[in-house]
């Protein structure tokens, strides 16, 4: 439980830091985007027609690429590889039931890998490619996550919620309560460590009664987390009417026209992040279309399997 | 035997450019048997101190030792078996009312005992018992802790620690929050736990409840221990430097003896003491 370093706002002063959060929200989209691009190339099957199927060495250099890239981001903007890697640590479950689901169910339409070991008696047989597959969304998986730490690690909360309400700005034509939102959002964010704060506490109180949060059986943890959730609850509802009280008495009206007090602005390094991801995204969509350009270009001279 | 820090330091948030130092270079010894109170400014760390006496932080630093059980910065010299450490020494946190989570009041109040392996009956047996040393008599037992007053939430989570029967009771301004007569109550009720042998840490910024009730104050000042001594020479010097406010009583005796009065400050702890100390200045007259 003490290890909360995903998604908690790190004030360094690094370039990514600097930029400007609208600029940072949609370059992490973009990279996102590449992230999720599938790269197939034509292959023939048993049967001799030729079908799309999974090129998994433009995959592997892909989003191997995108991997050295978050790597590289997560670096610039000092985040300690400690906690990027301590929060990777607990996906290791997510890898053996993504591998069972795919040998269980090979997604693939062609074997192009070869066959791993086959079991004569059940008629069964596990090809490599399943691995490759439950590597690939495994690799997808910690590309996402280190991409939202850089944008989480090195964006204010407030800041987030501000570029996020500009760019639901153009949605108040069609009485979308853009502002509103924001306000939620921001709300939500500001009480993330309050309520960490206050689990905290609670943690402490009741392992003083005795509760072993980490040890003992089933039942026992059930019992400590139950005490644990209880009085959160109970705080977090105080903590509301209290907020709800105080935005009251102080006449906040959600539709009254604001102004604010630290502005955005767009600056040198804005042109940066945004050009760089959007080429990027630009040369992956194309690739991912024609994976021959790839072919031709990146492994002209390497002996293909 | 004594809770001894040996130059004990805690860094929050650790390698961090939010690392902030909040314990440096401790050195105390708590006696068993004593009413010691913890006092200075807010932030100084007080809370943070109490906290490495139940093994709930670990210190970045040096060792705490409580009777037998060691918490030290080093992992292998630290004692394993947390449970019988936190049965030893109880810890009330500051509004610990937000930690009660049970029906009714009397499960509330066993579970403490119930984790540290009382049955179900005996742990009953020692929450009732706990629940009217608190004041709270048969009529609460069981009602909901939620639909009580704040006060007698409070009662309720004092007593969930009591009833564990701690040798060591640590509690953090218990009296935050309170009216006059609910603190005095409250000051009482630890006053009765203290004779009958407990070990007394209490970290107030209530100076009249540490000339009242505390026979040694350790006063901490940004994170290091700026003075430990009893309350009638604390009080003696200037202590607002600590942002420690002279106790009222002290004051008057003070004022008294400035207008012609003969009174041995040293032996005024209340009321009743201040009355004593008047009859026998008068006889000495």
């Amino acid at each position: 439980m003490k290890n909360f370093a995903l998604g908690r706002y790190i004030p360094y002063n690094s370039f990514i830091h600097k930029l400007d959060p609208r600029v940072k929200i949609l370059g992490i989209v973009l990279l996102m985007v590449c992230v999720f691009l599938n790269f197939t190339h034509p292959v023939v099957n048993d049967a001799g027609e030729t079908v799309k199927a999974t090129y998994w060495t433009m995959t592997a250099i892909m989003q191997g690429s995108v991997f050295v890239l978050s790597i590289l981001l997560l670096w610039i903007s000092h985040m300690s590889f400690r906690s990027v890697l301590a929060s990777l640590r607990s996906l290791w479950f997510t890898l053996i039931f993504l591998l069972v689901i795919y040998i269980l169910v090979p997604t693939q339409t062609v074997m192009q890998l070869g066959l791993a070991w086959r079991v004569e008696a059940w008629n069964w047989s596990v090809y490599w490619d399943s691995f490759a597959d439950a590597g690939k969304i495994m690799l997808r998986l910690m590309n996402m996550l280190m991409l939202t730490m850089v944008l989480t690690g090195t964006t204010k909360p407030l800041d987030l919620t501000y570029a996020l309400e500009w760019y639901m700005a153009p949605l108040k034509v069609l009485h979308f309560p853009a502002a509103e939102v924001a306000m939620t959002i921001s709300i939500a964010l500001r009480f993330i460590p309050t309520l960490l704060e206050d689990s905290m506490r609670i943690m402490k109180a009741q392992s003083s009664r005795g509760v072993d949060f980490a040890h003992g059986n089933i039942l026992k943890r059930i019992t400590g987390v139950t005490s644990l959730i209880i009085p959160l609850f109970v705080s977090s509802f105080l903590r509301s009417e209290e907020l709800a009280n105080a935005m009251e008495c102080r006449g906040y009206d959600p539709r009254a026209k604001r102004t604010r007090y630290r502005l955005l602005k767009f600056g040198w390094r804005d042109i940066f992040g945004f050009i760089i991801p959007a080429a990027l995204l630009g040369l992956y969509i194309w690739w991912s279309v024609d994976s021959s350009v790839f072919t031709q270009f990146v492994l002209s001279g390497v002996v293909l399997p | 035997m004594p809770v001894k820090f040996a130059d004990v330091s805690y860094v929050y948030n650790k390698k961090s450019p939010m690392a902030f130092e909040a314990l440096k270079h401790i050195n105390i010894e708590i006696k068993e048997g004593s009413f010691t109170a913890i006092v200075g400014r807010t932030g100084c760390g007080k809370s943070t101190l109490v906290s490495h006496i139940n093994a709930l932080l670990n210190p970045s630093e040096g060792e705490v030792i409580i009777d037998e059980f060691v918490n030290s910065a080093d992992k292998k010299k630290r004692t394993k078996k947390l449970k019988d450490l936190r049965k030893k020494v109880g810890l009330v946190f500051q509004f610990p009312e937000y930690q009660l989570f049970e029906e009714t009041v009397e499960k509330d109040v066993a579970f403490g005992p119930k984790n540290f392996g009382m049955k179900e009956e005996d742990a009953l047996k020692a929450a009732h018992e706990a629940l009217l040393e608190v004041g709270l008599n048969e009529g609460f037992f069981k009602r909901s802790p939620f639909e009580l007053s704040g006060g007698e939430k409070r009662r309720v989570s004092i007593a969930g620690i009591l009833a564990c029967k701690p040798n060591y009771l640590v509690v953090d301004e218990p009296t935050a929050g309170l009216d006059p007569l609910g603190s005095k109550d409250m000051m009482d009720l630890f006053e009765k736990v203290h004779q009958a042998g407990t070990t007394i840490i209490l970290v107030t910024h209530d100076m009249n409840l540490v000339l009242n009730y505390c026979d040694s104050v350790i006063v901490m000042d940004n994170g290091e221990v700026a003075k430990i001594t009893d309350p009638i020479s604390l009080f003696g010097e200037d202590i607002e430097k600590y942002s420690l406010e002279t106790p009222l009583l002290y004051k008057l005796v003070k004022d008294l003896n400035a207008k012609g009065k003969d009174i041995d400050v040293a032996k005024v702890k209340d009321i009743s003491t201040l009355l004593d100390q008047l009859r026998i200045s008068k006889e000495a007259k």
